[in-house]
């Protein structure tokens, strides 16, 4: 298998295996069993995906990318389609591992692995995409199928809310970047991102318009503060696994392909940075203070998303507006360790959502004094959970502390008041958000079990093992941090080499 | 070279020992407690094996690429003797607690975090890269945390926890951005290259960088203004509180600012800061001491206080009776924790006013921790007679401002008032209950506290052998003793324990010495003829109640806390839930960020 | 093309995809809230057959703006779905019901 070959099988395997998993879920259903193959189909899609990526990998060229043409649509797989692949992949196989179980106790369940799959499926094509209207079809497409799965308790009221309020938001978002195409392609005259890129020298009235559309309208979706009002909503009413997916997957996608439409109007570069650091300062200090004082977990994670994007914005920022690839690699480095963290973070959450409620056929959020002395049964999910709200802290040797270290180091290098003071302002962050980490790891090995746990049902060991299999990437990295760094340092050139053209 | 491995021991073997015996889980705590003996006992074995290896420099490098440089490690005389500590007293202590946590909830997370902390405090002070200095002095504040709230259903001790995880996060910010300044100029981490030429960093930064590391080293070590999350880190096992919070990692402010001391020495104004922070943590810490009822908050009072000595003597030059003082205030700090930890344990109470006149019926107990408490006194013969006096004459030397010594030899005065105080409430005077029967000191707290006495008696006699050690293996500080004493030694064929000798003698016939000593005489006069002296003491009466609030900074801490607790809660009224509203932030975000871009594009 | 035209088209543009947001922020409907999002995208489209003839691709312009009817019906699909279930769990359709989710 020639590297040709290995994108093309990475880019249509989810598709392939969407509609088998729907199938085999489906016919189950109606003869009346458990749905069972429908997970293990789309977790050999996805590794066969990695197996297709790592082919990739080992045989491209690196620093150019390479060239795929699908139909008459070009395809550019570069260093970010890389690392937004490899990340998603990874989650989602995690994330498909911890389903099954997860979703036992609902009644139908055949849609779920299909639209995961799907939703994979353009995470990925969005990645390489290089053309700006084929961006924001990918994006719709993950868009469309993230609305099902927000929505995928359509019992609950809670669920239909944050997806009503989902969908109306991102269509918003959809609308302001198809604008925002249409302006770019009048000025233009083309859809392909170097060949914009390569048109102007100097942007106009109207394409610095475009750029905002763009900023806001992949914004809404990368939850740059003060639009990210639907994500608290949809990641806690989501079930776990898909909160874990759009916390570490899908707003990181958002911001990927912000940062694809940006290069593309690359000659106003230093200020898309600029305006990047200023919404990655805004993002921390929010995020964090609105975290603080959360009593659901499951809401609480998803406020310190809008700060962890924050510190990807300002290691971004920062690379885009001093040409800092150190900061931009950090940057695309705290993506992936994030990915790892929250979707830690949010599968062992589920972990204890299910054995605590949702076995019990409930669906109430699960709280701050739920899981008090939740390690006294539940040692691992526990153990698992602590290490990613430690990492999410940034402690040390945690995945999470090195990411930030890197956007720091970048932050540091560049040498200008804006950026330390930023940086500074990041640390100060990081402390800030121990003060919310801290106490459930606190409240998770109490003596004293809550209710909660003392009526608890076990975990089944198939929850736990993707938990497991997480804590250890985020230990590795934490020592070995270097592993990533060129995965980190293409993807950064990926992004600079399309605006130094 | 295969002996560079041997760095990774004394990190390594704790390490390994915390997964087993987190691996042995809680249903067998006999297991675990005999695990946790056995590693702690090799890692002190693989700690003292570096010893050789103090004056002869071992390194191990494994590079790691890109921005995170290597990860090294290396040997010489202040990090091995500050191995040895971590790694002996680290044995003691898990030995001490055999006894102490007998029959306790969680033993698997009790000992893998102790274990922990040895491994990452033998790494804090092995490494030569900051970066993995920031990492290792980030793990131990984990370790300290979770330790301090070990019995997380008392809220006391998660709000004490989370204080000093807190409070040593945001000092050690410091040490972070002075790590991320020394990487922008110099593309390294490795510390004593800086060493060797701080000028390849400008002025200006070399300047924020040694306030930074003075900051992180203040929040570390409890020193002024930062002070305040020791005592309440009170609430942790009391060989944690010995462990952790005495002998070594509150250490590590003062070994950093030694360990930098060459570089930021020239920086204006820096040492004249450290000394002032040192002071003010010593006269204050002292104070507090003499007023608090809590043993065990008395004794990290006097903790501050004595790292203030260590502090204000790398400050005024001093280093290596800065470190020195740090190794005989280990041992006898440690051994008055554990000692007090034998107290409690027995009566269950941490409260002064509960206890007295245990000296019958604890009569080990009561040695060991009159012994401690001499030392701590500066006494003569004693450890910490000797290092204090040390601290002390070079505060008098070099050009040192006059003021600050004598506000320090103040604090000697008082700091022998507060011990003599503890110990008459300890163990003199009516039993407060019917204490009698107080059961002394078991067979593992009497294996842990014997060597810790005896240290007690023998540290001292080091001194020679250390400052050698020093010496040789630290090329970029300028060790120094008193002029008159360098002649004494420096003469050829003078040994290392003669040189012991030669300076105990020297400091004897100084004459300051027995200005403290007067000093301190008085202060032990002071508390005992405390009643006739009661007019004059209630003119200190505000002093008191001042101190007995920490002089404000915990209503400062508690302000900030609360301001922030209330600006997060203030601001959830931004999640407003209706939907109008969120589309309506959009279409306000657009039109806030177009007017920017266009600001900035005009301009 | 003439001038007037172009401008006209933008007014039509903006007009439309005006209407389309304050629609979305003072309806009391969830159906209305879709024709508003439905109105959003009118006017996109009116955009992009815009930007293709000033391009002077019309065609180009032409299929990306079927491109996105097609998407956008189902997105409309999926909100209308959505709309049906709201009707049937929270017994109105008034998106002011929707606030459970808060702070």
């Amino acid at each position: 298998m020639d590297a040709n070959m290995a994108v093309i099988g990475l880019l249509a395997l989810p598709f392939i295996g969407a509609p088998l998993t729907y199938l085999a879920d489906r016919l189950a259903l109606r003869r009346g069993d458990q749905p069972r193959f429908g997970q293990w189909i789309a977790l050999a899609i996805l590794l066969l995906s990695l197996y297709c990526l790592s082919v990739f990998w080992f045989s491209s060229p690196l620093q150019q990318g390479t060239w795929v043409l699908v139909g008459s649509v070009a395809l550019h797989w570069d260093g970010l389609s890389v690392l937004l692949a490899l990340t998603t992949i990874l989650l989602g196989s995690a994330v498909t591992l911890f389903s099954g179980s997860y979703l036992a106790e609902e009644k139908a369940h055949d849609k779920y692995f299909s639209l995961l799959l799907l939703m994979i499926g353009s995470i990925i094509g969005l990645g390489a995409s290089n053309d700006l209207f084929n961006l924001w079809l990918w994006f719709e497409l993950m868009a469309v199928s993230t609305y099902l799965l927000v929505a995928f308790y359509p019992q609950e009221k809670g669920s239909l809310e944050a997806g009503v309020k989902y969908l109306v938001q991102s269509a918003v978002g959809s609308v302001l970047i198809l604008l925002a195409i249409s302006i770019t392609y009048t000025y233009a005259g083309t859809l392909q991102l170097d060949g914009i890129r390569a048109r102007f020298s100097d942007l106009n009235s109207a394409l610095w318009v475009a750029g905002v559309l763009f900023v806001i309208g992949f914004g809404i979706k990368a939850a740059l503060v003060p639009l990210h009002t639907w994500l608290p909503d949809a990641h806690a009413q989501a079930p776990s696994g898909i909160s874990a997916m759009l916390s570490g997957v899908v707003i990181e996608a958002g911001l990927v392909a912000m940062l694809r439409a940006l290069m593309a109007l690359g000659a106003a570069e230093i200020h898309w940075g600029i305006l990047l650091m200023g919404f990655g300062a805004i993002n921390m200090l929010l995020g964090n203070l609105l975290a603080l004082r959360q009593h659901q977990i499951k809401r609480l994670l998803a406020f310190s998303s809008v700060a962890q994007v924050g510190y990807m914005l300002a290691g971004i920022g920062v690379g885009l507006a001093y040409q800092q690839p150190v900061a931009l690699a950090g940057g695309m480095f705290h993506l992936f360790t994030h990915a790892l963290m929250k979707g830690l973070a949010f599968l062992a959450v589920g972990a204890l959502l299910y054995a605590l409620v949702l076995s019990h056929r409930q669906h109430t959020p699960l709280t701050l004094e739920d899981v008090c002395g939740a390690a006294q049964r539940y040692p691992l999910a526990s153990l698992t959970l602590a290490i990613a709200l430690l990492g999410l802290g940034g402690l040390p040797p945690l995945a999470g502390f090195m990411s930030k270290w890197q956007i720091l180091v970048g932050g540091f290098s560049a040498q200008t008041d804006a950026s330390v003071a930023l940086m500074i302002l990041a640390g100060l962050n990081s402390v800030l958000s121990l003060g919310y980490y801290a106490p459930i790891v606190n409240r998770l090995y109490r003596h004293q079990p809550s209710e909660a746990v003392l009526r608890g049902n076990p975990v089944p060991n198939v929850m736990i093992l993707p938990l497991l299999i997480l804590s250890l990437g985020i230990l590795v990295l934490g020592f070995v941090p270097s592993l990533m760094n060129p995965i980190n340092d293409w993807a950064a050139l990926s992004v600079l080499g399309l605006g130094m053209h | 070279m295969i002996n560079g491995w041997l760095l990774l021991l004394p990190i390594g073997i704790p390490w390994l020992g915390c997964l087993a015996v987190w691996l042995v889980g809680d249903r067998r705590p006999r297991l675990q407690h005999t695990l946790a003996v056995i590693f702690s006992i090799l890692a002190g074995v693989a700690g003292l094996a570096l010893i050789p290896w103090s004056t002869q420099r071992l390194t191990l490098l494994l590079s790691l690429g890109g921005i995170f440089d290597a990860f090294r490690l290396a040997t010489d005389g202040l990090s091995v003797f500050l191995t040895v500590v971590a790694t002996v007293i680290g044995s003691l202590a898990v030995i001490f607690s055999v006894d102490y946590m007998h029959g306790e909830h969680s033993l698997g997370r009790y000992y893998a975090f102790v274990l922990f902390f040895i491994g990452s405090m033998s790494g804090l002070v092995l490494t030569t890269s900051l970066l993995w200095m920031f990492v290792f002095w980030e793990l131990t504040a984990l370790c300290s945390y979770a330790l301090i709230a070990f019995h997380n259903d008392d809220p006391k001790a998660v709000r004490g926890g989370i204080k000093a995880l807190i409070m040593t996060q945001l000092g050690g910010l410091g040490l972070l951005f002075g790590a991320l300044w020394l990487y922008t100029y110099t593309g390294s981490y490795d510390i004593p290259q800086f060493l060797g030429s701080p000028n390849s960093v400008p002025p200006t930064v070399l300047s924020w960088m040694a306030f930074g590391f003075l900051i992180a080293a203040a929040a570390k070590s409890a020193q002024f203004p930062f002070q305040t999350w020791l005592p309440d880190a009170m609430e942790a096992p009391t060989p944690v509180s010995a462990l952790i919070h005495a002998a070594t990692m509150v250490n590590a402010g003062v070994y950093l600012l030694a360990r930098f001391y060459p570089a930021f020495e020239a920086v204006p104004g820096w040492r004249f800061a450290v000394m002032v922070v040192g002071m003010l943590s010593a006269f204050l810490a002292a104070l507090m001491a003499l007023v608090s009822f809590d043993l065990k908050r008395v004794l990290a009072y006097s903790t501050v206080s004595q790292l203030g000595f260590m502090v204000y003597a790398v400050g005024a030059g001093g280093v290596f009776a800065s470190q020195f003082h740090l190794m005989s205030h280990s041992v006898f700090k440690a051994l008055l924790f554990l000692a007090a930890g034998a107290v409690i344990h027995a009566l269950g109470t941490r409260d002064m006013r509960q206890m007295g006149g245990l000296g019958p019926s604890m009569p080990f107990t009561h040695v060991v921790f009159t012994l401690g408490a001499l030392a701590l006194a500066g006494i003569p013969v004693l450890n910490g007679f000797w290092s204090k006096e040390l601290i002390l004459e070079v505060g008098l030397g070099h050009g040192n401002p006059t003021w600050i010594v004598s506000l320090m030899i103040l604090s000697t005065g008082l700091t022998a008032a507060y011990t003599v105080r503890m110990v008459a409430m300890v163990f003199y005077g009516r039993g407060h209950q019917d204490h009698h029967e107080a059961h002394d000191a078991g067979t593992a707290m009497k294996t842990a506290l014997i060597p810790l006495a005896a240290g007690t008696l023998t540290t001292w006699l080091l001194l020679g052998p250390f400052y050698a050690s020093l010496k040789l293996s630290l090329p970029h500080h300028k060790l120094e003793l008193n002029a008159v004493w360098e002649e004494a030694v420096g003469k050829a064929g003078v040994s290392e324990w003669e040189m012991t000798f030669k300076v105990g003698l020297e400091i004897l016939r100084e004459p300051s010495t027995y200005l403290v000593l007067l000093v301190v005489v008085l202060g032990v006069a002071a508390w005992l003829g405390r009643a006739r002296l009661a007019s004059l003491i209630a003119t200190f009466r505000g002093v008191e109640k001042a101190a007995q609030a920490s002089f404000g900074f915990e209503a400062i801490n508690e302000v900030v806390v609360q301001a922030v607790q209330r600006a997060g809660e203030a601001l959830r009224a931004t999640q407003t839930g209706y939907l109008a509203w969120n589309i309506f932030a959009i279409l306000l975000g657009w039109l806030v960020v177009l007017i920017l871009t266009m600001l900035g594009r005009a301009g | 093309m003439d001038y007037l035209d172009g401008v006209t088209i933008l007014l039509v543009v903006l007009g439309l995809v005006g209407i389309g947001i304050y629609t979305l922020m003072i309806s009391r409907s969830l159906i209305k809230i879709i024709i508003g999002m439905q109105l959003m995208v009118k006017g996109v489209l009116l955009a992009f057959v815009l930007a293709g003839r000033i391009s002077g691709n019309m065609g180009l312009g032409q299929s990306l703006a079927l491109t996105i009817i097609v998407v956008d019906t189902i997105v409309a699909v999926v909100a209308l779905a959505m709309a049906v279930r709201v009707r049937r769990r929270f017994g109105t359709l008034d998106p002011r019901a929707l606030t459970t989710l808060r702070r």
